[in-house]
């Protein structure tokens, strides 16, 4: 991450404004910042723990040209990881020695707050409810939305468009063909919300939700 | 699935077609003028069948209606595991059912999936290896069953039983079959001509109870034999008719189902004869089986038997206890496209690859209807969700008997401007009464025009929020609230009715489950001119096509939840 701006520090907003938009709080635990990527307009707001520190101990230097700095985690474009969320990089025992593997998510991916994620890839246009616990190795696919207090466990694939919810998660329906598009162009205002009063729609492009977070 | 407040679900009127019969009688007529008449009910029990939020909805250009899940058709076009996400040949599907082939499994007991582990100590993947539970820690190991390899867990669970028995596999239960046949010949030849040497090795086996596979591979295999003999003249149908298949099920169900319509035509069959034996797949009951079942709950207690819904996901039905249970293969999931029910175009058509989420054709009522949405008007201005944990409005707690004003929010996904009329009871149905008036119930929305033109007539807009900046209080009746370039807002007042019945009347009566929820039942009709021939969406202006408008007209129910009534 690059260091913010002079003028945005003497704001002393409760964001720090990266060059390329993302918004990280100043409250939030981020520990690792060099194993982490954030793709840009990313919002990483209070009390979020990013353990960027748990990366892969396995000597990597075969696969990729850097070297000394692997990645434990890294968020795609406009990412919404709300409060009190964690996101730590699933560990698995490998001859005697835990070994993490790094984490991946996508674009536009909402992240509802005090959820506990360890998946080892979220794809894009995710929504996840509140208080969601995500095990380690599960893989959640495109279009998916996970319903608040969901527990879903480890190495579950959850397929593209399927809503999931309870305790362990199932699939409990599909989401619409609507799903992420926010009919007519995002029409200011109000809010054209899922008939609530956000201005994006679940699923959608976070792009407006990232903009109205200062 | 239930949403967060404040939501609007959108009514299809598909199910009001249905009951229009060629031969009304004058009551039904006068009942029909009635329902022109009824406001709509959220809370009547059909309205759950057409109350839909609008991601739902789809949109038919040649009806120019809104397609529900319901007055739509569904066509797979592939189907695919959830789990491992391969594609599944249709073919393989017919032969082998709707779960996976390969590895994917789920828990008996949780329903999460099922990994293969290897059990060996010294780290490698190597045999045996075990399908254990992550989250409720079962395993495989509890119904006594080791895999040999780490792969292919389904073909080897098809041949384990529960202890590591042997299952049997088609050709060896017939044989099977073949073979005690003979014995019971001979058995009913000694019975015949009696001596004492009927007592053989045949007979331990015989005490064990037919599994449920084996009785129906011996059903099946019965019901072939009655075909064969009812149908000798056939020489196709004694022959390629694979008895495994469900395909050829359903054409032997269409035999039996069609005899009482055919009936002129063919000859009657001559009745076939029933299963008589368990050889023959008859299961007799076995009131020892269950007084050891009782024995074993008195021993062991309930912790050992199945819970309704564990049971109801095992294959076979008659499983009891928790050592009787198997894994269970993932089930199968399909990508299909819709079409409408009334005129069969297709309105959604996916990508057939499983990866892919993009659609060939997606027509959405979201483009073609506009969107309500309602929200409190708060003093505060607009709050961003960064506070969204600070919640300024708590919509779960409307205070009953103090006006609340909530904000109605339309925006217009067509290019076409249009003219808006809302209507809605002047009072919530249901058992509490909360009085609804929007005020400003006729309005226009401007047309959904390139993002620029707005920001570029933005400084030039003379209609700006005149009211916002003098505070809440000049809500003003006949008047918009603000509007954009493709929204409107108008304000609402709500008077939530009393949950308790001290407020409206002294009789007693109990609140069933959410009718503390505020529903309000908004009648939108929507106006506008389009350009005649062109497509609906939008593309006409580009054509240019002027000349000759077309004046259409759009109706429908919404129904906008606010909120929960708090309890006095």
């Amino acid at each position: 991450m690059s260091r913010p701006s002079a003028k945005k520090v003497a704001a002393k907003g409760e964001y720090i404004e990266t060059d390329s938009g993302n918004k990280v709080s100043r409250r939030s635990a981020i520990t690792g910042t060099a194993n982490i990527t954030l793709g840009g307009r990313t919002v990483i707001m209070a009390d979020v723990v990013l353990r960027g520190d748990l990366h892969s101990t396995r000597p990597t230097a075969s696969n990729s040209g850097k070297e000394g700095t692997p990645t434990s985690i890294s968020i795609g474009k406009c990412t919404v990881v709300s409060t009190s969320s964690v996101l730590k990089p699933p560990c698995r025992m490998s001859r005697g020695a835990p070994n993490f593997y790094p984490m991946k998510i996508g674009d536009n991916v909402f992240i509802g707050p005090n959820c506990v994620i360890s998946a080892i890839a979220i794809s894009s246009h995710v929504h996840i409810g509140a208080n969601v616990t995500i095990h380690a190795f599960a893989v959640i696919k495109e279009n998916v939305k996970i319903l608040s207090n969901t527990v879903v466990p480890s190495a579950m694939v959850v397929a593209p468009g399927s809503v999931v919810g309870g305790r362990p998660a199932r699939i409990v329906g599909e989401v619409g063909e609507g799903w992420g598009v926010s009919g007519g162009g995002a029409g200011g205002g109000l809010g054209v919300g899922g008939g609530g009063e956000e201005k994006w729609v679940e699923g959608g492009d976070l792009r407006e939700l990232v903009r109205s977070i200062r | 699935m239930a949403q967060p407040f404040p939501y609007t679900y959108y009514a299809c009127d598909c199910y009001d077609g249905n009951n229009t019969s060629s031969t009304k009688r004058a009551s039904q007529l006068l009942q029909e003028a009635e329902e022109e008449e009824r406001t709509f009910d959220p809370r009547s029990p059909r309205a759950n069948y057409s109350l839909y939020p609008l991601e739902h909805l789809l949109y038919c250009e040649d009806c120019q209606q809104v397609r529900c899940p319901r007055c739509i058709i569904e066509e797979t076009l592939n189907w695919y595991c959830p789990s491992c996400l391969f594609e599944v040949p249709s073919s393989v599907v017919k032969s082998d059912g709707n779960r996976c082939t390969r590895s994917c499994f789920s828990c008996p007991l949780c329903t999460s999936n099922l990994q293969t582990y290897s059990l060996d100590q010294t780290g490698e993947s190597a045999p045996p290896f075990i399908l254990e539970c992550q989250y409720c820690r079962w395993s495989s190991l509890e119904i006594g069953i080791e895999f040999e390899k780490g792969q292919g867990i389904a073909a080897q669970l098809a041949r384990l039983g529960n202890g590591g028995k042997h299952i049997p596999t088609n050709k060896e239960r017939d044989k099977e079959r073949e073979r005690r046949r003979e014995v019971e010949m001979r058995k009913s030849r000694d019975l015949l001509s009696p001596s004492t040497e009927s007592t053989n090795t045949d007979t331990e086996r015989d005490d064990r109870p037919p599994s449920h596979d084996d009785l129906f591979s011996n059903l099946t295999a019965f019901y072939k034999s009655q075909v064969d003999t009812q149908t000798p003249s056939n020489p196709f149908s004694s022959h390629d008719i694979n008895f495994s298949s469900p395909s050829a099920y359903s054409r032997i169900m269409n035999l039996y189902s069609t005899t009482g319509s055919k009936k002129n035509k063919r000859s009657k069959p001559s009745a076939m004869r029933e299963a008589a034996s368990s050889l023959e797949g008859l299961t007799i009951h076995d009131p020892i089986s269950d007084a050891a079942a009782i024995e074993r709950i008195k021993r062991e207690g309930w912790g050992v038997t199945l819970s309704p819904a564990q049971k109801h996901a095992q294959i076979n039905p008659n499983v009891r206890f928790t050592d009787e249970i198997r894994p269970l293969a993932t089930l199968l999931c399909t990508k299909r496209s819709k079409r409408c029910r009334s005129c069969r175009q297709i309105l959604t058509k996916p990508e057939s690859k499983i990866t892919s989420t993009r659609y060939k054709i997606k027509l959405l009522a979201l483009n073609h209807i506009p969107r309500l949405s309602i929200r409190a008007l708060n003093a505060s201005p607009p709050t961003p969700v960064a506070s969204r944990t600070a919640e300024t409005f708590d919509y779960n707690a409307l205070k009953p008997g103090i006006p609340a004003h909530f904000l109605l929010h339309l925006s217009n996904p067509l290019f076409d401007s249009i003219k808006v009329t809302l209507a809605t009871p002047s009072t919530t149905p249901g058992k509490v009464h909360s009085r609804v008036t929007i005020l400003c119930p006729q309005f226009d929305v401007g047309a959904n025009t390139d993002i620029w033109d707005d920001a570029l007539s933005s400084s030039l807009s003379p209609i700006k929020r005149g009211s916002v900046s003098e505070g809440p209080a000049q809500i003003e009746a006949g008047k918009i609230w603000d509007r954009g370039r493709n929204w409107t807002s108008v304000a609402v007042e709500i008077v939530p009715g009393f949950t308790n019945s001290q407020g409206s009347g002294s009789e007693e009566q109990e609140l069933e489950e959410d009718e503390d929820v505020l529903e309000i039942p908004i009648f939108v009709r929507i106006e506008y001119e389009t350009d005649a021939g062109a497509d609906d969406r939008g593309l006409g202006d580009s054509r240019g096509s002027k000349g000759e408008k077309e004046r259409r007209e759009e109706a429908f129910w919404t129904v906008v939840g606010v909120g929960r009534i708090k309890g006095a």
